[in-house]
């Protein structure tokens, strides 16, 4: 795991700085972080669902382990929170003392962007309703609540794309681009990854792994999701 | 303004003479201004170079009041802002609309 993300931080930078074939390295770097952290996790459930090595106290040990991650991510989008509002609270001479800055049309936020933001929340309301069914013992309601959220987030993900492709800066267009691309860049790789974590989910909901008291990974799932 | 009268004695470069000469000079620089209390004051100098500059386009070169905000700027701003900021405005870069 070490070895895999050594290679794509380096080979990260190394394109950065134009070194030959370092695209080639940061390809093979990134698919052997993704292969390694299948196949760990993978490992996970086998230990756990096939095995029976999660008792109780390895599940609470697990559950802390992904609820201090989240905490973690929570402080990097505080960051990214934290320029923005350092940037356009008192916007600086250079950008002429205005926020957006002059010759910068922002998206408006009450049209496509404030559908994406209802698609989120009920996705937020879909997936509990789910997790409430799978607490019940409700096999469909819970499959039917989890299929309804990743739809959700397929067309979130959808109409975010086509807002990228249609903007009018990029992320090189000063404070501004940095600030919009950083945090709806970053969110939207959350919620792609929020997504796959659900599809994991999903797929060993529906194969049985999951009982009504101990689906640890689901929870983490759903913990991820509505952060 | 804020002005203070300094008096000020001039020394002859000549080694042989004596010839000195005191005068007052006034140096003036721009007032406390409230919208900018604290010790950075690069919004101070920014404000008045472009409120000369919406002034002039406003009233025209002549008009009395503006020369205020000019003694203000050439008094707070470096030159270096200064001439940065007039290469934007020459190449269209400057990033406030100056038109009233």
């Amino acid at each position: 795991a070490s070895f895999a993300l050594l290679t794509t931080t380096f080979s990260g930078v190394m394109s950065f700085h134009g070194v030959a074939n370092a695209g080639l390295f940061l390809t093979l770097g990134v698919i052997g972080t993704l292969t390694t952290m299948g196949l760990w996790w993978r490992d996970c459930i086998a230990e756990g669902t096939f095995q029976g090595h999660h008792t109780k106290p390895v599940q609470r040990g697990l559950s802390l382990g992904i609820i201090l991650f989240i905490v973690s991510e929570i402080f990097f989008f505080l960051s990214i929170f934290w320029a923005f509002f350092d940037s356009a609270l008192a916007p600086t001479v250079e950008l002429g003392c205005a926020w957006p800055p002059a010759g910068i049309e922002p998206i408006y936020p009450f049209e496509l962007p404030l559908l994406n933001t209802i698609l989120l929340l009920s996705s937020g309301a879909s997936v509990t309703w789910s997790h409430h069914a799978l607490i019940a013992g409700d096999r469909k309601g819970s499959i039917l609540g989890l299929v309804v959220t990743l739809i959700f987030a397929l067309i979130f993900t959808g109409i975010q794309a086509y807002e990228y492709y249609n903007a009018g800066f990029t992320i090189s267009d000063g404070a501004f681009g940095t600030c919009f691309f950083f945090s709806t860049g970053f969110h939207g790789a959350h919620v792609i990854i929020g997504s796959i974590f659900l599809t994991v989910a999903l797929f060993r909901l529906i194969n049985y792994h999951l009982t009504n008291h101990h689906h640890v990974g689901y929870e983490g799932a759903i913990l991820y999701w509505q952060t | 303004m804020t002005s203070r009268q300094v008096l000020v004695t001039w020394i002859s470069n000549d080694d042989d003479s004596d010839d000195t000469e005191t005068k007052t000079v006034v140096l003036r620089t721009a007032g406390f201004d409230a919208r900018f209390p604290n010790q950075n004051q690069t919004k101070h100098c920014w404000q008045n170079y472009v409120d000369y500059f919406k002034c002039i386009k406003a009233r025209g070169e002549d008009f009395p009041p503006c020369k205020q905000f000019f003694r203000a700027y050439h008094s707070l701003c470096p030159n270096d802002y200064i001439s940065k900021w007039d290469t934007q405005r020459e190449e269209g870069n400057f990033p406030v609309n100056l038109n009233p």
